[in-house]
């Protein structure tokens, strides 16, 4: 049954590569300009796009079955040491624009088939209108990524985005219902441009129910300014859903091969409810301030350096998290000598909450080194990622090599090995590893 | 009789182009000729690999005024949607659906081409450039042009220039360590879309990539002037919608 899988993504990964020797053949140094005016000529004429990717990613993860959070997905039953894990998604993106009408669509469809879990499903990441009467005035309805701030792996200004997967953070995320304005004006001297961007996001029982806090009209709004060759922005949101929150953020250039950044935001009202070891809930609301602090850095040999610094400031500390840990121990503990399982489904419930989340306690590390083209293969980018937890000093390192034999082709293995001492975070996750293969072909 | 020879001279400077043009004239007319200074553009990025195999990428491009310039990938389909952005020495690329567009350098290169980010969203020479020295040569004019500040791609370009058309023939891109990084040749004119003989073809090569080569092919280029707001960092992800 496990087989199955494999041989499909053999058989994949023929297909993709066997086009590959055919257009490696005919590799010619001709330019035909005639041809090249016929291409173009269509491309301009169409005024729609369809495309996508089709991807296959077997992964193979490494159970911990020590750690917290094996325990609580499996606390009755032992899955081994292995689980595999297959995935294959289709995604679509189409575009169609009239006049100053455009439209906009992107869509996945995923299925999983693994170890542990298995499951079929089509999700609409966006699909929005646009109206522009002018360039510098529009108008989106419908469900958008909003992608506000600078920051590489995480963004504590992106009040109304989902959260980044840090260790992926390119991937594409889901949008939620809105309606935005965005007004935008260009000037001569330092200053040379000014948007502003304002934002209302519904929340009920149909519509965007998983942002926060149901029957409210949230309202978001964002000044951005190019002033001195540096990006500055200025976030507002409030709304029932979640508390009011303000956010600055900027970014720019030092020397042509370093960049700075940073993000500020101010979360006012947060409830905060870490237990003790016994499981008891401490309530506590107060103003918080999360930041991150990046840079940028090309070498002249094409090395890219990220390196970020994030406080997260609903996160916990380490000693709340540690109590957490604890309350797991416990609960398994007394699931195994009397078969109760009331401790051990509590610590469940808290990890589907804050507890769960990625990254939940209060400092992390982020640091990101790629090498383009080494040892002169062209299309390949090896690179070593590495995300600290700064307080219980645990950490994943994430090796990883990108390569594009073909066009249009794209091939990624990644490793992540996951280090820690117990009671904390990495030493705690689910896996102690995760092997990927990543295929993705686009059309 | 002094009015006389003076009016000679005169006479006989206005007959001699190296004389009538001085080096940024020169450099001016040359911006000027490979293409306006507003315009639209589609072009053909080919990368050729020692083994002979190539990579396309097709990409439309705005540019406006001195110093503003935005260039949205149409295919391959790996990188449709892809867009950077050109303000001065500000440059930015924005990746559908990954984020908002992320700060960028011009010595990197989005394709993976020889060609890199100052050579795709390349502004006039004139605006970068001075000429330190011009020399005649046979039916070429000779410039030896330093870059006005260091956030300049290159630090020193050696340009030879055809006397007829004033259209640039060879570029030779330099480091500041005098390090020879790429050559550019300029080859194929023909008429653009509004009457003008232009290289249709950008070839370069390089000594730090031997073997490969790249090729700009120029397939249209139309004057057209867009407001400054198309040339925003967020009105990047909606630039398609100026094609």
């Amino acid at each position: 049954m496990r087989a199955a899988p494999g041989a499909a993504a053999a058989l994949l990964l023929w297909a993709l590569l066997v086009p590959a020797g055919a257009l490696r053949a005919q590799g010619t140094d001709e330019i035909r300009l005639e041809d090249i005016e016929k291409e173009i000529a269509r491309t301009v004429e169409r005024p729609y796009h369809l495309g996508g990717f089709l991807e296959f990613q077997p992964t193979l993860f490494g159970l911990d079955r020590d750690a917290a959070f094996y325990r609580l997905q499996f606390f009755d039953r032992d899955e081994g040491a292995t689980a595999a894990q297959y995935d294959l998604r289709l995604r679509l993106e189409g575009s169609y624009r009239k006049d100053i009408f455009s439209l906009f669509v992107r869509a996945d469809a995923l299925t999983t088939q693994g170890d542990l879990d298995s499951e079929s499903r089509i999700d609409l990441l966006e699909g929005f209108g646009s109206l522009k009467p002018v360039p510098g005035l529009a108008l989106d309805a419908g469900k958008k990524v909003v992608k506000w701030g600078k920051g590489y792996a995480w963004n504590p200004v992106a009040f109304i985005d989902r959260p980044k997967n840090p260790e992926d953070p390119e991937l594409a995320l889901e949008g939620f219902y809105l309606v935005a304005g965005e007004a935008i004006r260009s000037f001569d001297g330092p200053l040379k441009t000014v948007a502003f961007t304002a934002i209302a996001l519904p929340v009920d029982r149909d519509v965007n129910e998983d942002f926060g806090e149901t029957d409210h009209l949230n309202v978001a709004a964002k000044l951005y300014a190019l002033l001195f060759d540096t990006d500055l922005d200025v976030m507002v949101f409030t709304g029932g859903s979640r508390t009011t929150r303000f956010g600055v953020d900027f970014a720019r250039n030092i020397l042509t091969n370093f960049e700075v950044h940073g993000e500020w935001a101010l979360i006012r009202d947060v409830e905060q409810a870490p237990i003790n070891e016994r499981g008891q809930a401490m309530r506590r609301v107060s103003d918080v301030m999360s930041y991150l602090v990046g840079i940028r850095y090309l070498t002249e040999r094409e090395t890219t350096f990220i390196v970020e610094y994030y406080h997260n400031g609903p996160g916990f500390t380490g000693g709340q998290m540690e109590d957490f840990f604890r309350f797991v121990e416990a609960g398994d503990a007394a699931f195994r000598s009397t078969g109760n399982t009331t401790a051990i489904r509590r610590a469940i419930t808290l990890a589907e909450g804050a507890y769960g989340r990625p990254n939940p306690m209060r400092s992390y590390f982020y640091a990101r080194a790629s090498q383009k083209e080494p040892f002169d293969i062209l299309y390949f980018t090896p690179a070593l990622t590495t995300i600290v937890n700064v307080e219980d000093r645990s950490f994943v390192v994430i090796p990883e090599l990108i390569y594009s034999p073909v066009t249009n082709l794209e091939l990624r293995f990644r490793a992540a090995a996951l280090v820690g001492e117990p009671r904390t975070e990495y030493g705690e996750k689910q896996n102690d590893y995760r092997l990927e293969l990543r295929v993705r072909y686009y059309f | 009789m002094t009015t006389i020879a003076l009016l000679a001279i005169a006479l006989l400077l206005a007959a001699s182009p190296a004389a009538a043009l001085d080096g940024a004239d020169i450099l001016r007319k040359v911006d000027a000729n490979l293409q306006p200074e507003s315009f639209e553009s589609y072009r053909k990025l080919i990368d050729v690999q020692p083994s002979g195999a190539r990579r396309e990428f097709l990409l439309w491009t705005l540019k406006k005024g001195k110093d503003k310039i935005a260039a949205l990938f149409l295919e391959p389909a790996s990188e449709k949607g892809r867009a950077t952005l050109r303000l001065g020495d500000n440059m930015w690329l924005y990746i559908p659906g990954v984020g908002k567009p992320i700060r960028i350098t011009n010595l990197q290169s989005v394709t993976g081409s020889v060609f890199n980010n100052a050579d795709i969203m390349r502004l006039d020479y004139h605006t970068e450039y001075d000429v330190r020295t011009i020399e005649e040569q046979a039916g070429a004019y000779f410039l030896d042009l330093r870059a006005k500040t260091t956030a300049v791609a290159y630090d020193r370009l050696k340009m030879w220039v055809d006397r007829k058309t004033l259209l640039p023939t060879r570029i030779e891109c330099y480091a500041a360590t005098g390090l020879l990084i790429k050559t550019l040749y300029f080859k194929e004119p023909k008429p653009f879309d509004d009457g003008r003989l232009r290289p249709a073809i950008l070839e370069t090569d390089s000594p730090l990539y031997k073997g490969y080569r790249s090729y700009m092919v120029y397939a249209r280029i139309k004057k057209r002037v867009v407001p400054d707001e198309v040339f925003t960092l967020d009105f990047l992800p909606r630039i398609e919608t100026m094609r």
